[in-house]
């Protein structure tokens, strides 16, 4: 049986080389694939109008949500189709597809938008994993999405809304949020801030980002360490209030800044407040109105600063109502703002005005030449330039106060100047 | 000091959840013997189903609650026992363990399926995403109150600490003095032995899941606030809170709930003092894998052989015997097929999905070596992928030619398998499942969070390979060139299997002890078994980060490896090939279900999660489903018998025990009619018998003996009859129409060789194994169909070959099964002062004899109608086997008809009323015992009696059918 078996396996594969050679031969021989690649009529445009897919978390096992950015994108297209498309093309937004931040699903996402829907480009693309992104880079697939992931930063096809948002070596750091709390404290002589992160090496690496960022700033870091287990929750915070408010020789520091996640930043402040802790709290993920919804959440994040890198919804500007006005008018109905519809809202937007400015003939090469050189101020991320946004974020920022279950700006949105990355 | 007193107190607080898990774990491995991987699946079911019946519908919290802990959850594991856990304790450990992976997969997306499909019908639902600080049962925001300097405590944890232990108390109360508690702890001992006993042990099982599945919900309603709706959190706070299960060696409620708080105490105390571990990026969030690593090592009992899952029952072949063509044909022509379809009719699109989803069947086939060969479960797959393509791309970033640095990297996947193999050799089962997902989470919290390796969230780029002519860049070369790979993977796993280190591998697989008696090495196999299916996944994960062109160390995670694996064995991991379907369909099947039935997402999930639930029913998975029932309904094809292939070696067992080498091809030494008609007509039938004069104590020459009840045979009825049993295992025919009666106060003794059938006649007659032919009869009764319970029940008891007691209870609790009230238990110490005089002490430190005497004592209290002892004086000295042969005397004085099954016949027929002598599956010869003649008896057990039998009947028949 054994010899048998191993003659046939041999046979197999012999018989598999043999198909496979030819086939082999004629892929060398016909060439990489063309689809999509370069020509006149470029993907996705036709004389009236423009293909654009997202890709968006939209289910996960983490319970953690993008879908609103689909809203945002969604919102922003079509204001622009009302006001009569890009140089006469409608934008036909296929909406997003679900990668449920699994990398499998991620990449074949962007397969199935470009192979077979044949989008021009992917407008927004919000996950916390981008593996579609080399593929979107060689297939020449304009994107657009949040910045916080590395592929964000160089690929000269993949574009952040906000900019490059993760310090690269020989790029900068964007100072916006401790030059805010600098405002709210009323200056960073003298004052001694804890950062805490958890312990992994996205945590580490925020470590010695932020503490690089805020020593820069003139604040004493007494207290910097990646130390709180990653995978779950603590449900008991005293070993880590115990350090953190004792790191300024014995004393509270004036300000403890979290680097965490919700769930995690719920328990600490909530932990380091019941010690009677009278100083600063801040992070710079808790933006979300439906926090407010809770009555613990809206206890424990009372009083926290929380950083954003785009103008607060609570600030007055021609740019923000028109964003609500948007947004009310695509949801059919008002419903609560969040940071995702903003994602969502500015990928759209940043898209739409490259492709305002590659003019009447659109095309990848096109696209791409008005992008290099493309720059505009006063948007609701701040001053946009590119390609300086392929290396570095945009750097304005804003920090919001949450009180009386409302937020309340802080400390205006602005931009500052960045300091080089170390 | 102050601080570690504080660190230890509110950890105490805080080790309360995992308590809760670790408890519920405990019960419901005791219960089934399966260790539940969805247990934190069902807590996020039931946090859910709390978060949107309290927030949603705006139902009162206390009441909802106790409606999820008291109702719906008990509801949920009732049901999940009677379709699946009950299946599953009596398939292999392997099928057991996916099953409830699937579950954990599955069970999340249902709920939130079933959220998303209330959604659509306009009910009040809120949305289970992106909700955090959810209330509990508790008020919301929690109160807190600082007891000292930095230890503080909240309403919640308070709540959680107080129902813990509320819920510890009442499990020790149930467990330890309850008979609910005791029947329950008796079937963790010996499931089997609890049905022989009358006590049904699916319903014990049923209840043991009910109350671990509320044990669950209790856990997920009072987590709610802590963990939000993440199942994965909940999934991973489980697997910490698994630590505390290995604490109480899954056993000890008490232990695991102690474990609990010492793991919370623990957690703490790193957090305060473990500044060592800063340099060590992953260290803190590594403890609780580590601690969980620790304990399976140090704490788990060596129960098999280096690792192997013995009751991993052998697949049926179905193909056994078919030709060379009907067993690869369709194969290499499915390949040969695909492999042309990529260069004419695939769009691009399908190139790349077909393409993607045979570079994930090289990491599937990795499957087929260490879980299909090897018959280990190994959860760390991910993690030989995730190294390998990690050290293939940071080489490849240093120049590295791609097949140097593919090369490299399933070496270094290769080493680490090797590692992960260690505690294999000491493991098996659910241990090595649990250390190898202990190991795959470290790997992910530690050596993959190393800068140098991992390159930060960009990863390393992995292009595609080109070599001369071909660029695999190409989406349609990858394909094919994929196509080749995988052929060449599952060829060679067919080499090897047939190979003689592949026998080597099934020998271990099969009978590690036999194996290693014949030379095998268990441990070098089961090493190599690791390091060929590591490098082979590792392998599988270069070629398959070259198709996404990049790796990043978050891309496949522990938990990845826990889908994958789900997946696999869903579809069969015995064959190579099966991996191969289940590699595309993987890939395939959620576009064709979004494409083309629903948009949602969970639907995929779901069924990627039930396919592993199946396996309850189709332990050898979906792609050999049919063949193997319709080979089970039809019998093994082909004109003649043929010898199983290796991978079928080991005989088929029943679920229970192992069975003797059974009679070879029986059908070819006598025709069966012939053997029932002539040799093997019986002494003893229900037919009238007038012609016998009975007389007691078995001095008929023509009668059983009546025990001195001085009754006529002819006017009372057989206490058990056996008529016309035919009866095999699987399809291999053991009985071949057995008749065999048993009066009350009758010794018969059954005689006959090893693999006569005499251990199966005896389950026959217990009702552990339902006859093909025949009828058994209680008292005039027919109960052919009646079960083991429902036979005890009736009054017939087996005590089988091994003895007859539960070993990790005491003594006293052994007789309380048989004996609830305390004067018969009474009367057994004073009958037996050895007993009365270690009452306390587990029957397990008692001597083989005094076992024996054990399962034997009770009896004489409350004697059955019939009691049927298999090899009662098995490996006991002369002097205890006399004792016990005193007391089955003493049981027939009583009026219990026995039955005792002896291979020895010396000792035994001095107790015997009469003699029945079975060979090959017929009973060739059967008399009162003053017509067994010596030297028949010694031809009987050469073997050459049943062929002459036939010819020459035996005196004592001529006599009785005259």
């Amino acid at each position: 049986m054994s010899r048998s078996l191993r003659k046939l396996g041999a046979v197999a594969v012999a018989g598999l080389l043999l198909a496979a050679t030819p086939a082999c031969n004629s892929a060398s021989n016909s060439g990489s694939s063309g689809d999509g690649k370069g020509g006149d009529s470029a993907r996705g445009v036709s004389g009236d109008s423009v293909k654009v897919g997202g890709i968006v978390s939209m289910t996960t096992a983490s319970g953690y949500s993008k879908k609103d950015t689909d809203l945002g994108a969604k919102a922003r297209f079509e204001r622009a189709n009302a006001e009569g498309g890009v140089h006469g093309r409608k934008i036909d937004y296929l909406g997003a597809e679900d990668d449920g931040q699994d990398p499998a699903r991620n990449l074949a996402a962007a397969r199935k938008l470009v192979q077979r829907d044949k989008v021009f480009a992917i407008a927004p693309m919000s996950s916390v994993t981008f593996s579609g992104a080399d593929f979107l880079q060689d297939q020449k697939v304009p994107t657009f999405g949040w910045g916080t992931i590395p592929a964000f930063c160089g690929p000269t096809y993949l574009y952040g809304f906000g900019g490059c948002m993760v310090p690269m070596p020989g790029g900068t750091i964007t100072q916006s949020w401790p030059e805010g709390l600098k405002k709210v404290m009323g200056g960073a002589k003298g004052r001694s801030v804890a950062i805490l992160a958890n312990d992994n090496e996205p945590g580490t690496f925020a470590i010695r980002t932020y503490r690089q960022s805020f020593k820069a700033a003139g604040f004493k870091v007494t207290y910097a360490k990646s130390v709180v287990p990653a995978t779950s929750v603590p449900s008991d915070w005293s070993a880590y209030t115990k350090d953190i408010l004792r790191s300024d020789a014995g004393k509270a520091p004036d300000a403890v800044v979290s680097v965490m996640q919700t769930p995690y930043n719920i328990g600490l402040f909530t932990a380091v407040k019941r010690t009677g802790y009278k100083g600063v709290l801040t992070d710079p993920t808790d933006y979300d109105p439906g926090l407010l919804a809770k009555s613990a959440t809206r206890k424990a994040l009372d009083g926290v600063h929380v950083l954003l890198t785009f103008q607060p919804f609570e600030q007055q500007s021609a740019d923000m109502r028109q964003f609500k006005q948007d947004i009310r008018k695509t949801a059919g109905k008002d419903v609560p703002r969040n940071m995702h519809m903003m994602t969502g809202y500015m990928s759209a937007d940043l898209f739409l005005a490259v492709a305002e400015k590659a003019g009447r003939k659109l095309t990848t090469e096109s696209f791409q030449r008005a992008a290099e050189g493309f720059s505009d101020t006063g948007t609701l991320v701040g001053d946009r330039a590119l390609p300086k946004g392929r290396k570095e974020a945009f750097g304005c920022g804003a920090l919001v106060r949450l009180k009386d279950a409302k937020y309340e700006v802080a400390s205006p949105f602005t931009c500052y100047e960045p300091i080089p990355f170390r | 000091m102050s601080d570690l007193l504080g660190f230890a107190l509110s950890g105490l607080v805080s080790g309360a959840l995992y308590a809760l898990l670790a408890t519920g774990l405990v019960l419901s491995y005791s219960a089934s013997g399966v260790f539940n991987f969805a247990h934190g699946a069902t807590a996020y079911l039931c946090a859910l189903a709390f978060y949107e019946l309290h927030s949603g519908f705006g139902w009162p919290a206390v009441p909802t609650a106790l409606l999820l802990v008291c109702v719906a959850a008990p509801a949920l594991g009732w049901g999940l026992d009677r379709l699946m856990f009950r299946k599953l304790a009596r398939v292999g450990e392997t099928a057991q363990i996916v099953a409830t992976i699937g579950l954990l997969v599955a069970l999340p997306a249902l709920g939130l399926w079933a959220v998303e499909l209330l959604d659509d019908a306009g009910a009040p639902v809120e949305p289970a995403e992106n909700q955090f600080g959810l209330p509990g049962v508790g008020p919301s925001p929690a109160k807190s109150w600082q007891l000292t300097d930095g230890v503080g405590v909240d309403s919640d944890q308070l709540i959680t600490w107080v129902a813990t232990a509320v819920v510890a108390v009442g499990l020790w109360v149930l467990m330890r003095h309850t008979r609910l508690g005791l029947r329950m702890r008796a079937a963790v001992d010996n499931r089997e032995l609890v049905e022989l006993r009358g006590i049904s042990a699916d319903r014990l099982s049923s209840v043991a899941w009910m109350l671990s599945s509320a044990l669950a919900g209790l856990a997920g309603v009072l987590a709610t606030p802590l963990l939000g709706l993440s199942s994965h959190d909940f999934t991973l706070f489980l697997f910490v809170s698994a630590t505390a299960a290995v604490l109480g060696r899954f056993l000890s409620v008490p232990l695991a709930f102690a474990g609990g708080l010492g793991l919370g105490v623990l957690q703490n105390l790193v957090a305060g003092y473990a500044d060592f571990a800063e340099s060590l990026t992953g260290f803190r969030t590594a403890v609780p894998f580590l601690l969980l690593f620790a304990g399976l090592l140090v704490l788990t009992r060596r129960q098999r052989v280096a690792g192997t899952a013995a009751v991993d029952a052998a697949p049926v072949d179905y193909l056994a015997g078919r030709s060379w063509g009907r067993r690869w044909g369709p194969w290499t022509v499915a390949a040969l097929l695909l492999a042309t379809a990529f260069y004419t009719v695939t769009t691009p699109f399908w190139s790349g999905l077909l393409a993607q989803g045979l570079a994930l069947s090289l990491v599937f086939v990795s499957f087929t070596v260490v879980t299909g060969l090897g018959a280990m479960v190994s959860l760390a797959q991910a993690t030989f992928v995730t190294g390998a393509a990690l050290v293939a791309g940071l080489l490849l970033s240093h120049g590295w030619p791609f097949f140097a640095a593919a090369l490299v990297g399933t070496c270094a996947a290769a080493v680490l398998g090797a590692v992960v193999a260690l505690p294999a050799l000491r493991l098996g089962g659910r241990s090595l499942a649990l250390a190898t997902l202990a190991l795959a989470f470290l790997a992910d919290q530690v050596l993959f969070q190393m800068g140098w390796l991992r390159n930060g969230d960009t990863g390393w780029e992995i292009p595609r390979p080109v070599f001369g002519p071909v660029d695999l860049s190409d989406d349609r070369a990858m394909g094919v060139a994929m196509v080749v790979l995988v052929s060449a993977a599952v060829a060679s796993l067919g080499a090897l299997r047939g190979s003689a280190s592949g026998r080597a591998m099934l020998a271990v697989r099969s009978a590690p002890a036999a194996a290693m008696a014949s030379g095998v090495s268990v441990v070098r196999t089961k090493l190599l078994l690791f390091t060929l299916s590591a490098g082979l996944a590792g392998f599988g994960g270069v070629m398959y980060a070259s198709f996404n062109t990049r790796i990043t160390a978050t891309d496949f995670t522990a938990m990845t490896g826990l889908v994958w694996l789900a997946v696999v064995v869903a579809a069969g991991v015995r064959r190579a090939q099966f991996a191969v379907v289940a590699g595309v369909v993987f890939v395939v099947v959620p576009h064709l279900l979004s494409e083309y039935v629903t948009e949602s997402a969970h639907v995929p999930v779901m069924l990627f999660g039930l396919a592993g639930v199946a396996l309850a029913n189709d332990p050898d998975g979906y792609c050999a489903a049919v063949s193997v029932r319709r080979w089970r309904r039809l019998g093994p094809a082909g004109p003649s018998p043929i010898p199983p292939l290796p991978e079928t070696g080991a005989p088929p067992q029943t679920p229970y025990r192992p069975e003797r080498p059974r009679p070879q091809t029986p059908d070819g030494l006598k025709p069966r009619r012939c053997g029932r008609g002539v040799s093997a007509r019986p002494a003893f039938e229900d037919e009238p018998r007038s012609g016998d004069s009975g007389g007691p104590g078995g001095g008929s020459p023509l009668v059983s003996g009546r025990g001195g009840i001085g009754e006529s045979p002819a006017q009372r009825q057989p206490a058990l009859a056996l008529h016309d049993i035919h009866a095999a295992h699987h399809t291999t025919p053991v009985l071949h129409g057995v008749d065999l009666t048993i009066h009350p106060g009758e010794i018969v003794v059954l005689l006959g060789p090893n693999g006569a059938g005499k251990s199966t006649l005896c389950q026959v007659a217990a009702g552990q194994l339902t006859p093909t032919q025949g009828q058994v009869t209680i008292a005039g009764r027919d109960v052919t169909s009646q079960r083991a319970t429902d036979r005890s029940r009736a009054g017939i008891l087996l005590a089988p070959e091994t003895r007859a007691i539960f070993p990790t209870l005491t003594i006293d609790e052994n007789l309380t099964l048989h004996l609830p009230d305390t004067p018969s238990r009474e009367a057994v110490y004073t009958r037996f002062p050895a007993l009365a005089a270690r009452r306390t002490v587990p029957a397990a430190s008692l001597s083989g004899g005094e076992q024996q005497l054990l399962s034997l004592a009770p009896l004489l209290q409350h004697p059955p109608d019939v009691l049927i002892a298999d090899e009662p004086s098995l490996g006991l000295a002369p002097r205890v086997a006399d004792e016990v042969f005193r007391l089955l005397a003493e049981l027939r004085d009583a009026g219990t008809g026995l039955l005792l099954v002896e291979e020895k016949a010396a000792e035994v027929l001095g107790l015997a009323d009469t003699v029945a002598y079975l060979a090959q599956g017929r009973v060739a010869w059967s008399g009162p015992r003053e017509d067994v003649r010596v030297d028949r008896l010694t031809e009987a057990y050469l073997g050459l009696a049943a062929p002459g039998a036939g010819t020459q009947p035996h005196p004592a028949e001529e006599a009785h059918h005259p």
